[in-house]
Formats: C-alpha cells, structure tokens, sequence
C-alpha cells in the first residue's frame, strides 16, 4: 500500500493551496489549525473566513471545481498559477477524493463572473437556473420544452423587444422563486416568446419577442433560433439569459453574448 | 354501616383533637392536590409546547443548572402555591396562631405574590425569547449596532413584567408608571418621525404596485430624472438613463407626479 500512499504523496506535494469543497466541520477544523483552507459550498456552514458559495451544486465534478477555482481567484484566495489541491466529494455524501489543479491553468470561462458580478442578484440567476433545469427535467406534460430566460436590466430588455400577446405577469407581483412559479412557468413555457426577469427577481413579462442588434454574435453552428435570440440581447444590453433547449435539452446560460455555462439537467 | 362508625368516633373526640384531624386532612389533601395540580400543569405546559419554546432563554439555562426546567420550576411553584394555601388552613383549623387576621391578611396576600411571581417569571423567559427571535431575524442585516433592537425589547417587557408584579403586591407604582408613559411616548414618537419617509414611500409604493401607471421598460421622468424605469418596489423606482442611475423614493411619484414618454 505504500506505493498508493506515495502517489497521493506526489499529488499533494508542495501545493500552495487547498480547496475544501463542502467540508465537513470537524474536518475543516483540522485544516483550519496548520493551513487556512478555501471552502467552497452551497451555505458557509463551517465559518470559513475564506469562502466561496456554490451557487448549484454542479453534478460534474470538472465543473464544480472550476467554479471553485475561479472564485478564489476572484476573491484574491489563490494567485494565477499557484497549485492547488482540492478535496471534493464524488461518489459518497463525504470528502472522497483528492485533484490537483494550477489555478489559471484552463481558460477562465467567466461561470464566477455569471453570478457574482451579474446586474441582476446571484439569487435570482441561481433560481432561474434552478427553474430551467427542473422545466428541461420534467418538460411539459411529458414533452420536452424550450424556453428563453432574460434575467436582468429588464428596463433596457423590455425597450429591445416588444409583445407578441397580452402579457400574463401584468399587474401581477410574481417573482422567480416563489413556490407557485414553477407550474406557471411550466405552463406558460408553452407560448413562444421570452421571459423578462427584473434584477430582483421580478417576472417582468412573458411572451416577449427581442429585437436585440444581433450583429457580431456568434454561437455554435446548430443551435436555433432561441439561443441566437439568448446571445444577441446579452450582446446588446447587461442581462443574462438562461435558455433551455428544446432540441439537446441543455440548458445554457449567456452572458456578453458568448456562453458561459452548459448544464445538463438529467444530472441535477 | 362503615361512614355510621367513623361518624360515632369523630363524634367521641374532644374539641381540640378534632380540629387537629382536620388540621391533618386539611394538610394531606393539601399535599395530594398540590401534587396533581404541579402534574396537571407540567402535563399542559408541555403539551403546549412551553418547552421547546423557552429553550435557549438564559433562565432555562439557569434552570438547567439547577437540574431542573423552567417547565419543572413553573408547576412546583403552583404545587408549593396549593400546599401553603392548605397549610394556612390547617394552621387556622388548629389555632395554633391567635391573631386571626393575621391569617386572613396573608391569606389574601399568598395569591397576589403568587401572581407576582409568576408575572416575573413569564417576563424573564419572553424577554429572553423575544430577544432570540428578534436578533436571529436581525441576523441577516450586517450591522453589529442592530443587536441593541433585541435588548431593548428584552428590557422593555422586563420593565412591563416587573411594573404589574409590583402592583400586584400593592407597591406604589405611579412613578414607574409615568416612567413607562414617557418612555413608549418616546418610542412611538421617534420611531415615527423616523420612519415618516419610508411609511409615506410604503404607502405610495402599494399604490404604485397595485395600479402600474408605470411599468418596468417605460420611459419616465420623475422629479427630473428622466429615463428608463429599472425597478418598482414598496419603497423606491429606479430609473436608469444611459449609466446613471436614479433611486427615486415612492413618496416622491405621488406627490410631484410622473411624466410618462410614450416612444
């Protein structure tokens, strides 16, 4: 066994670092006392000074941990470069697992960015996430749905588009994470058109067709009509859009017009 | 036949040893119901919960201390209440004191320091678990200072608690009275001039939500802030035009109206 002992020797052999993905307290408390580990977790459940939230919890493991690496690097953690070794869970509830990653060492594809520094709250894009990612899971009465999220600077949203109906959230105060927003949104994911959510949280509008400026955008070959739409407001003003997909059934958020993210929702 | 002997022997007994049997019934019935009521009322207060809900408060901690709970302490403080009550009888009964009314003067007094007490007691453990709730509600606000919110409350029922026991034990409490006059004047009177703003917004911003004159994307302008609206709540509209961004107060709409650009 002592050569299984060497191997994860050398893995963890002068790193600068370490990341501690949703430790438990006693654990962190060990950590804690010779070196001041980064957590990254849903809640900061631990104290950590050094914390980064897990807005999902990303069931790929490569994704968690670029998450985790990204905002340590954001928050001033970690440095470009340095090494690091991150204990993260990927079989069992517990730590089972030790990687070893070089900050900055794959391309920072902004996922950090996409909640942190967002116009519109890091709740209300982790819940429109979570809403588009359950929709993609159950789809509409058994039938895959697509749907188009705009999240953010609604003002500047609702002057590049224009209605293509009556608008069902008219008058009304509905806002993404209320317990009632899943079935409405499930049901009216059935009408074409995007849905326009405010910084806070608030459903705006549903039904809305954008007329973003869609010059200079520029997403993969093959996807439709919905996720150019996705691209091109995220192009032309500060929100982000969240779009499911009717044909793959992933759900891809953009920001700036290029993709930041691609979930699959069978593995939430 | 059995009641016809006990009644043949009580009537044989002298003056003096009967009132010492009744003194003795009197003091074991005393000890029975006491008993039963500190069973009934621990029964109830734990079927209302009373425990969970004083958990936490330093009084049960106290308690706790002692080896005891504040459910525990609560009903043996009424079992105690109806022995002593029991135990004045009997003493009555025997004649063992000659001033009667000194009896009948303590026998009035036993129930107010029992209210008093109990006053006391319920004061502690609310105002501890009042300022639980308070500062764990107030713990997503980030401000250190915000703390002061649940002593104040926790003092304030105190002081409430304090004021009925003392009047219940006849205490002149006229100037504690004034005290409290003054003092919930000042709170009222200050927390209204500091909320003016926001309750004058809270008003005008129901309005606002309810009716959406304007709505989210319009083009407004608003005490001079031209541009696009951003954002209505309760209290504020935000409006944007070209990076800057004006936080309007609700009062404001209502009372300078707002110019709706139609595009």
């Amino acid at each position: 066994m002592s050569e299984l002992g060497d191997l994860l020797d050398d893995i963890v052999s002068d790193v600068d670092g370490t990341l501690l993905f949703s430790p438990s307290g006693s654990l962190y408390e060990r950590f804690a006392e010779v070196d001041d580990p980064v957590v990254v977790s849903k809640t900061n459940s631990v104290g950590a000074d050094r914390y980064v939230g897990l807005p999902l919890e990303f069931g790929d493991v490569r994704e968690r941990v670029r998450f985790g690496v990204e905002g340590a690097l954001e928050n001033g953690f970690v440095e470009e470069g340095q090494q690091l070794a991150c204990a993260i869970a990927l079989f069992s509830e517990d730590l089972d697992t030790v990687t070893r990653v070089r900050a900055g060492d794959f391309e920072r594809s902004g996922v950090y960015d996409l909640f942190v520094n967002s116009r519109a709250q890091p709740e209300v894009i982790q819940n429109v996430l979570e809403v588009a990612i359950e929709l993609g899971k159950k789809g509409q009465k058994g039938k895959r749905v697509g749907a188009l999220f705009v999240v953010g600077d609604a003002g500047k949203v609702m002057n590049k588009s224009r209605p293509l109906s009556y608008n069902p959230f008219e008058k009304s105060h509905v806002h993404v994470g209320d317990p009632i927003v899943d079935v409405m949104l499930k049901e009216f994911s059935r009408l074409d058109g995007a849905f326009v959510i405010s910084d806070s949280g608030k459903i705006v509008s549903a039904y809305r067709y954008l007329e973003p400026a869609a010059e200079g955008v520029d997403i993969p070959k093959g996807l439709g009509a919905r996720h150019m739409a996705a691209g091109a407001i995220t192009k032309d003003t500060n929100a982000v859009a969240v779009v499911l997909s009717e044909s793959d059934g992933l759900v891809r958020a953009f920001s700036g017009g290029e993709i930041l993210l691609e979930l699959d929702p069978e593995e939430y | 036949m059995y009641p016809l002997v006990v009644r043949g022997w009580y009537g044989g007994l002298s003056a003096p040893e009967r009132n010492l049997l009744t003194a003795l019934v009197v003091l074991f019935l005393g000890i029975t119901v006491g008993a039963i009521a500190a069973l009934l009322v621990r029964r109830l207060l734990l079927a209302l919960d009373v425990d969970d809900a004083v958990e936490g408060t330093s009084f049960e901690r106290t308690a706790r201390q002692l080896d005891g709970s504040t459910v525990q302490f609560l009903s043996r403080l009424v079992g105690a209440f109806v022995f002593f009550l029991a135990g004045l009888y009997a003493i009555r009964t025997i004649g063992l004191v000659p001033e009667e009314a000194l009896i009948e003067e303590i026998g009035a007094f036993l129930p107010q320091l029992f209210v008093a007490i109990v006053v006391v007691l319920v004061g502690l453990v609310v105002g501890d678990k009042a300022e639980i709730v308070v500062s764990e509600r107030l713990r997503s606000v980030k401000l250190p200072e915000v703390a002061v919110v649940g002593t104040l409350l926790k003092l304030s029922i105190l002081y409430v608690a304090s004021l009925v026991a003392l009047s219940q034990l006849g205490v002149a409490t006229a100037a504690l009275l004034i005290l409290l006059a003054a003092y919930t004047f000042g709170v009222f009177f200050l927390a209204g001039l500091a909320f003016k703003d926001l309750l004058a917004s809270a008003a005008a911003g129901v309005y606002l939500l309810m009716t959406e004159p304007y709505a989210i994307g319009d083009e407004v302008e608003i005490d001079g802030h031209r541009g696009v609206v951003q954002e209505i709540d309760v209290f504020v509209t935000c409006i944007e035009d070209d990076g800057e961004e004006y936080v309007v107060p609700n009062r404001k709409v209502l009372r300078e109206g707002a110019m709706r650009i139609r595009g």
